[in-house]
Parts: structure tokens; C-alpha cells; sequence
């Protein structure tokens, strides 16, 4: 195993830059949590003093019961092979986030994204409304509380016979007369 | 000169040229592109909803319909997440049988590519030829998994089943035959002064921005750069494995053809090294009841070099027995977005769709 | 099937004939099923045989395939591929997402039953339907066209209305935004 000198080494840059806490999650991977208000400069940091110049990808991850999202930035360092995840917080009534396709170019496509499916508000942000959808008149919906089947099964017309959640084995004994045998019923559903 | 009014240029959702079911709009001069926007969302199916929804072993059944002409690759990064999260550990034997499959699934999407790249330049005789071959690792994939395109074969902790007797065999025998036909591909493709003259100085995507735009895979390989993620962070037994990643100076379609011309002898090289060294033992790290199966709470980051470049994965697991959520991230997201509207202005409209093919661009997985 | 010349025609019976013969597919793959038609149009499978070739514009194509699900924003682009097309028209549904929504049957945003907006004629299930059942739908279609059975355009234009009204319960804008068309 690698005694993670480079992942150490980048953590404590990046902490001590920012006075932030952190932590190597396993070889490659090292992980920050960031006030959403530094987020831009610890990207910008990492991308001109650090040389961390790939964004792979950004993500948002609703946690509905404690009322957030959260953000996460994942970038990579083309020559050392490291991995860096920031992640901040943001409140889930006010979803307002900064805006960071000066930085990157493509982070426009995330955010324009991000924007529809979450509702998340990037101020400055260029590009039409509708990226993904069209006509969309309910809650963004990727948020936790939006309910795609109750949707699908009021607007969309549904084929007699099919219903939610069967047990195959269950179904299939019911039709054919036959006991579902014992050492099948530990695998059933409930 | 007279300058020439602008138009404004729709290509797609129907339209034959492009590569699925998307629309690029277009301003242009004469024949000359001006500025170029993206608009997709036609495909969008909701994967990243619906997976929430199911539990994790039924989520397979939704992954690998993110991009159809790769399947397997999205299998495998989540497989690979899911295990990171699991603490899972996988069997020797699976290990190369995942390469194997990897690498077939590469060399199928590069024969699906051969064809879509020469039929936008207007030549149809290598579709025929290389749809028709695409069949052959196609039956393999049905020999092993029982489906010709979606496989949902690669599960968290190994394969679903063992390599069929003989298998090996015929995989060996059709990689015989392809190499051979490698040869005359090179003949009517790339010795083709038609291809060469559409191909060269069309379509560059500077070197220097390359990275900073998120161009990923053999895209980024033919402006120079060295970077696969089998070699860079080296996943099930890539590292030992004995291989060349293909680079190419120019960063035009023309480079691009090329690094993807070897990259296929390289896959064949791949897979007779994984057939020889092959242990054997277990393929499966038993799971005791996939409908019940929970994963511990955390969140991963995969990656996987698919055919197009990059492909990660970022899992999020509460605990239950379902994902809570899963992010994709393949590499159309940039390449058909942001790098093309960069490298479409200043083009010839009879080049648009000749580069969509050569840039990978594959609308479901943008959308998802 | 009734497939005698004696209860047709003699027109009729030879342009049936005619038509079956030439069936122009547009090429719209409105999704993942799209794949498996360059298989099905090369070599190996050669669907030439039965006639059976691409068109690139709606004006000049026989067959609308719907290869798998619809979107709600491509089924209003769908429908209107659908109208351009001139009579005698056929669509083919093609995987079990174009019959009842397959396993898309809980997404916001896709269709369940395709033959609620537009007739289909044909359904091709599975998913991903191999290239000879795709074969298999298009002789099907074949039958039905020499059996003077394909009446696509015909039952569209008589139970418009009844179309229509499912088509608004989910397009609520016709017009198209300024980035389409």
C-alpha cells in the first residue's frame, strides 16, 4: 500500500490555504468541506497554484430531511493523478449558489442543469431556462419530495394489467395453482 | 468580399447526419459556420430519478441504457463504486473476465464508429463492412450474457456467470478474423484520398485548451496528450496487462481516426493476454439476498475509460437498500456541449455532422 | 388473413402489391432502439431484401419506426414528423417501451402507450428486439399492406379528435420554441 505522502500533502495546502476541514478519503481521493462562499476561490486556488486544471465533473445531492443540498466538485490533477472533492452545503430554501463557469467553460453545462433539475440559482448564469425539459410547470424534478411515478400515473395513460412492486414468483404461483416452496420465500420482497 | 447574410440553421432532432436524437442550431455565413448551440433533452428519461426508486441490484437494468453503444462500461463503474462503498472485494477469475468484456464492448463501439464516421463522410461501403463484423463480437457478448446489446452481466463483487465452455476459443478465433480485417479497412478508409482530404485540419481542438475544456478520451489522445484511465489510475488487472495507449499529434479527425484505428489492435491484444493469464476459481462474491442488500452510508467516485473517454460514476448511499443517488458523468456531457459549440465556428455545414461522429457524441448521456 | 386478389380491387391488389414492396423507413431514432437498425440494414440481415430502406425526409418515407421510448418533447416533434408524412403511411412501435412504457413506466417524462397519440399499426416487442424480429414486424406490416388492413393515415384523420385531446392532456404548448424550426 502507498503511505499517501501526496494525498497528505495536498490536504494540508488546501486546509491550511483556506482554514477548512478535511480529510484523504483512501489513495488518489481527498475530500475538503468548504463555506459555500469559498468554494470559487478554494477552485480557483487549486486550478492556478495547485494545478488541478481538469474539472471531471460536478454533482448535487438533495438530503431532504436535513433541509440541504450539497455540492460537490470533483477535479483532477492530469500529472499526479490525484483526485480532489469539494463539497459544500447549501440551504435548501434558499438555493442560491456561485457561479463558476469562469473557471471552467463546461461548468456551464452542470449548472444549467443543476438549475432545472434542483432549482439551484447560479446569479450570472447565461444560457436558456430550458436545457433538459420543456414546458415544465411542477417543482423541479429531481428534488427528493417530487413523486415521478404519482406523476407518470396521473398524466400518462397506463396500459391495463400492469401494476407496481410484483413478486414474479408470487404472481406466477397465483396463475399457475402451484405453492411457492419454502427455501423461495426467504427471497421474496417482505 | 461581399458579405454574406446570416441564417440561421437547424440540424436535427430528425436528421440523418446526426448522432442520435439531438439538434445542433446553427448561424451561418454562406457555407460557414458562425456560432453554433447544443439543444438537447430528447432522449431524457429520467435514469437518475427512476434509479432512487429501485434497489441496487435493479438499477443495473436502468445503467446500462445510459449510452447504447457502450453498455458494459457503465455496468463496471458502478459495479466499481458500489463496491468501493461496500467494501466488496472481487475474485481474481472476474477481474479478467471484466477486462475481457470491457474490451469487446470497446472494439464493437469502434466498429459502430468506423461506420458512422465514413457514412457521414459519404462513404457506404465500410458501414456495410463493419456493422456486419460488429455481429461477430455481438454473438460472443450472446454466448456469454444471452443478449445481444444490454448485457447487465458485471454485478458489485464479480460477473453473473462463468465463461462458457469454449468461449475463449471463439474469442480468440474472432479476434483472428478481425484482425485481418483490420488490414482492409485500412484500405478503404484510411488509405482513401476522400477520407484523408475530409478528414485533415477539419475539426481541431487545440492542445492547450484541451484539458481545461474537459475533453477526455481518444479525443484528448489525438491533440498529444497521454491519458487513458487504464494506465493513469489502473482498475481490475489493466496494470498487468501489457498495452500501448495510441497518441497523435494535430488534434484534427484525422488524428482522431488514427488513435482510434490502433486503439482496436490494442483491445485484440488485450484480450489474448487476459485469455492466457486467466485464473481459475470463483467469478462471484456472493451478495446473500440482492433484494434486501443494503450498502453502508458514504459516497464514491469511479472512473472507467469507456470508448468515447471518461466515464465516472459518483454514488451516494444513505444505507437503505436503495441508491440515493447515483450522477453520471460520461463524456458527451462536454464533448457535445461545450467543445463542440468551441470547435464548430469557422467550419464548413457539410463537416458538422463528420465531426459530431469523430467527437464521440452520444445524446443519451448527456441528458440521461 | 385474407390475402386473395379476389376480394380487391385489381387496382388495389396492385397497389398493395406495389407498396409492400417499397417500404422507405424515415430516419428519426427517436431512441436507444436506433441501434440495432444499422444492423438490420447491413450486411448480415440485409432488410433490402424485403425492400426496406432508409429516407431521410418525412415527405418521401413510408414507415415511421418509433424505436423506443417518447419523450415528451420529442413525442411533439414525433407528431408533427408524424403529420408531414403523406398517405399511405405506417408506423411501427418498436420495444416493449413503445407498448406500455416497458421499464420507463414510472418516469415524468416519457409515454406509456404510444397508440394513444398516434395509430400504430405494428408492435415490435422486446428490449432490445433482435434484427429478426425487426424483419419479422416489417413482413407483419407486409401482410397487413396486401390484406388492404394498413389504414394508418385513414384512422388518424377519422378519430383526430380523440388524438388530439390525449396529445394536449401532455403537449401544453404547441407552438415551438425559437430554437426548433
Amino acid at each position: 500500500m502507498t503511505d499517501l505522502v501526496k494525498e497528505n500533502i495536498l490536504l494540508n495546502a488546501v486546509t491550511s490555504a483556506f482554514k477548512i476541514e478535511g480529510k484523504v478519503i483512501r489513495d488518489r481521493r481527498v475530500e475538503v468541506h468548504a463555506d459555500k462562499n469559498t468554494v470559487s476561490s478554494i477552485l480557483l486556488f487549486a486550478k492556478k497554484q495547485l494545478g488541478y486544471i481538469h474539472m471531471n465533473h460536478m454533482t448535487c445531492i438533495d438530503w431532504i430531511e436535513q433541509g440541504e443540498f450539497e455540492l460537490v466538485y470533483t477535479i483532477y490533477h492530469p500529472v499526479d493523478k490525484l483526485t480532489l472533492f469539494v463539497k459544500t452545503r447549501i440551504d435548501r430554501e434558499i438555493p442560491v449558489m456561485e457561479n463558476i463557469d469562469t473557471i471552467w467553460d463546461h461548468a456551464n453545462t452542470y449548472e444549467r442543469e443543476m438549475r432545472e433539475m434542483f432549482g439551484i440559482e447560479f446569479p450570472g448564469l447565461v444560457g436558456e431556462h430550458d436545457f433538459i425539459l420543456e414546458d415544465w410547470d411542477q417543482i423541479p424534478p429531481m428534488r427528493k419530495e417530487f413523486d415521478t411515478h404519482k406523476y407518470a400515473a396521473e398524466t400518462f395513460y397506463t396500459r391495463p394489467g400492469r401494476e407496481d412492486a410484483k413478486d414474479v414468483r408470487e404472481e406466477l404461483s397465483k396463475r399457475s395453482g402451484t405453492v411457492v416452496p419454502d427455501f423461495a420465500k426467504k427471497y421474496s420482497r417482505e | 468580399m461581399v458579405r454574406e447574410k446570416e441564417t440561421t440553421l437547424y440540424i436535427g432532432p430528425q436528421h440523418p447526419g446526426i448522432t442520435g436524437n439531438m439538434m445542433v442550431k446553427l448561424k451561418v455565413q454562406g457555407d460557414t459556420v458562425v456560432s453554433a448551440a447544443t439543444h438537447v433533452g430528447y432522449l431524457h428519461r429520467a435514469f437518475e430519478k427512476l434509479i432512487e426508486r429501485r434497489n441496487w441490484i435493479q438499477a443495473f437494468t436502468l445503467l446500462c441504457r445510459f449510452c447504447v453503444p457502450e453498455p458494459d462500461p457503465m455496468e463496471l463503474t458502478y459495479a466499481r463504486a458500489v463496491e468501493e462503498l461496500d467494501n466488496r472485494e472481487v475474485p481474481e477469475r472476474a477481474k479478467y473476465i471484466r477486462v475481457i468484456v470491457m474490451e469487446l464492448a470497446r472494439m464493437q463501439s469502434f466498429m459502430l464508429w468506423y461506420a458512422g464516421q465514413s457514412g457521414s463522410a459519404g462513404l457506404y461501403l465500410t458501414p456495410q463492412w463493419s456493422v456486419g463484423d460488429r455481429n461477430y463480437i455481438l454473438d460472443l457478448f450472446e454466448d456469454l450474457t444471452g443478449g445481444r446489446i444490454y448485457h447487465m452481466y458485471i454485478w458489485p463483487g464479480g460477473v453473473r456467470r462463468d465463461l462458457p465452455e469454449g468461449w475463449t476459443d471463439k474469442t480468440l478465433r474472432t479476434m483472428d478474423y478481425i484482425e485481418k480485417r483490420l488490414d482492409e479497412y485500412n484500405k478503404i478508409l484510411f488509405d482513401n484520398t476522400i477520407f484523408q482530404k475530409r478528414a485533415q485540419g477539419v475539426g481541431i481542438v487545440p492542445k492547450d485548451k484541451a484539458i481545461e475544456w474537459g475533453v477526455v478520451g481518444p479525443v484528448l489522445r489525438g491533440t498529444g496528450i497521454k491519458s487513458d484511465v487504464r494506465i493513469d489510475e489502473p482498475y481490475e488487472v489493466y496494470d498487468k496487462i501489457d498495452f500501448d495507449v495510441p497518441t497523435q499529434e494535430g488534434g484534427d479527425i484525422w488524428a482522431r481516426a488514427l488513435v482510434r484505428k490502433e486503439e482496436v489492435r490494442q483491445s485484440i491484444r488485450i484480450i489474448r493476454q487476459a485469455i492466457a493469464d486467466m485464473p481459475g476459481g470463483a467469478y462471484y462474491n456472493k451478495v446473500s439476498n440482492p433484494m434486501k442488500w443494503t450498502v453502508p452510508a458514504g459516497q464514491a467516485w469511479a472512473k472507467t475509460e469507456s470508448v468515447r473517454g471518461e466515464i465516472g460514476f459518483h454514488v451516494t448511499s444513505d444505507g437503505g437498500n436503495k441508491p440515493y443517488r447515483v450522477h453520471v458523468k460520461g463524456a458527451a456531457y462536454t464533448h457535445g456541449v461545450t467543445v463542440l459549440e468551441k470547435i464548430l465556428p469557422g467550419q464548413n455545414i457539410a463537416d458538422v455532422s463528420f465531426i459530431l461522429n469523430s467527437l464521440g457524441v452520444c445524446p443519451p448521456e448527456i441528458e440521461r | 388473413m385474407e390475402n386473395d386478389k379476389n376480394s380487391q380491387k385489381i387496382v388495389d391488389y396492385i397497389g398493395n402489391f406495389a407498396r409492400k414492396h417499397s417500404l422507405f423507413v424515415l430516419a428519426y431514432g427517436t431512441g436507444c432502439g436506433a441501434i440495432e437498425i444499422p444492423a438490420t440494414m447491413t450486411s448480415r440481415y440485409d432488410a433490402e431484401r424485403f425492400g426496406i430502406r432508409g429516407a431521410a425526409t418525412p415527405r418521401q418515407a413510408d414507415v415511421l419506426l418509433i424505436t423506443g421510448y417518447l419523450s415528451t418533447k420529442t413525442l411533439k416533434r414525433v407528431i408533427r414528423v408524424y403529420e408531414q408524412m403523406q398517405e399511405p403511411k405506417y408506423v411501427i412501435g418498436f420495444g416493449s417501451c413503445t407498448v406500455n412504457g416497458g421499464m420507463y413506466y414510472d418516469s415524468y417524462n416519457t409515454i406509456n402507450g404510444l397508440d394513444q397519440y398516434i395509430p400504430v399499426d405494428v408492435y415490435i416487442n422486446g428490449c432490445m428486439p433482435r434484427p429478426e424480429a425487426v424483419i419479422s414486424g416489417f413482413v407483419k406490416l407486409q401482410e397487413l399492406i396486401m390484406a388492404g388492413k394498413a389504414n394508418n393515415g385513414e384512422k388518424y384523420r377519422e378519430n383526430l379528435e380523440h388524438y388530439r385531446s390525449n396529445q394536449k392532456k401532455i403537449i401544453k404548448n404547441w407552438k415551438m420554441p425559437d430554437y426548433n424550426w
